[in-house]
């Protein structure tokens, strides 16, 4: 137990999809008269049960919509699960996407120290940090620039610098391997590498076979929000390429 | 209790940070920046100062202190709520991305217009500098006056914050309360003006109470009757259990509504 960073037993989710969204009060209240149903729910995670051991690399493939982010979103407490339990120990940081925090009126800098609070690194590391991080997303000449007169790959290389900061004990990576260019791809795959030397552990969602066989000890196949397989990352992606039909390497 | 309060002190950061932004983007682009937050009551000020010492005459002893300080605690109370209103649904792409204490935002907004209203009222200190009107030492008793007002406002701001998710129409129902809710409150008037059951339907808000009591402290230099305190304070964290109570009801699937 103890060697586990995340123990999650039996977790489910249902969401309601909202045929016609009730914003209103007014609606909401006739819609209480006529009683009709006016949301269907959707099953998206069924007993989902598995851990992911101290310094291990867990990967986790599936189809759009098989609930894949839902399932990173229920590890880092974003949602609740309806039923099941989860447990993490030490931090657990998610990066769903690159920008927290960011606001286009904000400059380079102050958008550091917002993002870097959000995915909780202290004020006095962060202080520290700001010119190493400039130098990484190699933007010394617009430290002082508003994030809105900045290009969109000047804004994401500030985002990915200011992701890489963080030091939890779990990290939770979602498609963010995803973006860039190769060049990009590159430094993302050091830093977890980099990451993994130090023992930390991390989940990551991808749809890219590749990434998912070079980066992870073990990983789990989603299929419509009930888990495929667990194993290997070869027997693992194997079973995902069957599913979707594509051809074995 | 405790695990409430570890929480809060473990999201500090983003509790303050959310306060100073929200303060920093609300001026953002303005040539005059956060002088703003002093010229906003100010020039209201004028306003209702040459409208009601013209138009209307009125004989109300320091006019344009009773004036300013009714001014300024309304303003809390109008900033606050509105602010902590918006708190959550502007925030949507964070909170989907990651996890902090619901209850942040809206305590943030609070902060926020505590900030504020510190600003105000130093420039309401200078007015009565330049008035030369002395406070008798009554006016101590604002300090805890604004903490009950805070409490106040603390309640409003979390149930706002998730009702608004939930139903947007409640920011337009807001609007007006607030607006209705600054000719109710005797800011331009004294509340003696009023005929009797009048002011025993409008002495039930809070937010005349509050403005009354810093009327009484500030500027007449006599202390409320201990019933109204009672009363206020009795009302006040009634509204703040209510409040959090209807913030606890959503705050576990607002994202999902988001």
């Amino acid at each position: 137990m103890s060697e586990n960073s995340i123990n999650v037993v039996n977790v489910s989710k249902k969401f309601r999809l909202y045929h016609e969204k009730r914003t209103s009060i007014f609606e909401a209240l006739s819609g209480n008269i006529n009683q009709k149903s006016y949301y269907e729910t959707l099953q998206v995670l069924k007993n989902i049960s598995f851990n992911v051991k101290k310094g291990e690399t867990f990967g986790i493939v599936g189809r759009n919509g098989s609930g894949k982010s839902t399932l990173l979103r229920i590890l880092s407490k974003i949602y609740h699960p309806d039923t099941g339990t989860i447990e993490t120990t030490g931090s657990v940081v998610p990066l769903l996407a690159l920008g927290l925090g960011f606001h286009p009126d904000l400059t380079a800098i102050t958008n550091i120290y917002q993002s870097s609070i959000l995915l909780g690194i202290s004020k006095k590391e962060i202080v520290e940090k700001t010119d190493d991080i400039i130098k990484f997303a190699e933007l010394e000449k617009f430290a002082d620039t508003k994030l809105k007169n900045f290009s969109s790959g000047m804004a994401m290389r500030l985002a990915f610098a200011c992701a890489v900061q963080v030091d939890p004990a779990v990290l939770l990576l979602d498609e963010v391997v995803a973006v860039g260019d190769m060049n990009f791809q590159k430094k993302c795959k050091l830093v977890m590498k980099d990451f993994k030397k130090r023992g930390k552990s991390i989940v990551l969602v991808s749809h890219n076979p590749v990434n998912i066989i070079e980066l992870c000890d073990r990983a789990m196949f989603l299929k419509e929000g009930s888990i495929e397989i667990i194993g290997k990352p070869t027997e693992v992606i194997d079973s995902y390429k069957n599913y979707m039909q594509l051809p074995k390497e | 209790m405790t695990t409430i309060r570890e929480e809060m002190w473990k999201f500090r950061g983003i509790l303050f940070n959310f306060a100073m932004t929200d303060l920093r983007i609300r001026y953002k682009n303005s040539v005059l920046g956060v002088a703003w937050s002093v010229l906003e009551p100010l020039l209201m000020l004028a306003v209702l100062f040459f409208v009601f010492s013209t138009m209307f005459k009125n004989e109300i002893e320091h006019f344009p202190i009773y004036l300013l300080s009714g001014i300024i605690t309304y303003n809390f109370f109008k900033n606050s709520t509105s602010i902590a209103l918006e708190s959550l649904s502007n925030r949507s792409a964070l909170i989907t991305q990651i996890y902090f204490p619901r209850s942040i935002p809206a305590i943030s907004s609070v902060m926020t217009a505590s900030i504020m209203l510190i600003v105000e009222l130093a420039v309401l200190g200078c007015f009565m500098v330049y008035f030369q009107f002395t406070p008798s030492i009554t006016i101590l008793y604002l300090i805890p006056i604004y903490i009950l007002a805070f409490v106040f406002v603390l309640g409003i701001a979390l149930g706002l914050s998730v009702l608004n998710v939930k139903y947007r129409d409640v920011q337009f129902i807001w609007g007006i309360i607030l607006h209705a809710g600054f000719f109710l409150t005797p800011i331009f008037y004294e509340f003696g003006m009023l005929p009797e059951y009048v002011q025993n339907i409008l002495q039930l808000s809070p937010i005349v109470q509050i403005v009354e009591m810093v009327h009484h402290v500030g500027i007449y230099g006599t202390l409320p009757s201990i019933i109204s305190v009672l009363y206020s304070v009795g009302s006040i964290f009634t509204i703040l259990v209510i409040g959090y109570l209807i913030f606890r009801k959503y705050q576990a699937r607002i994202v999902e509504e988001l």
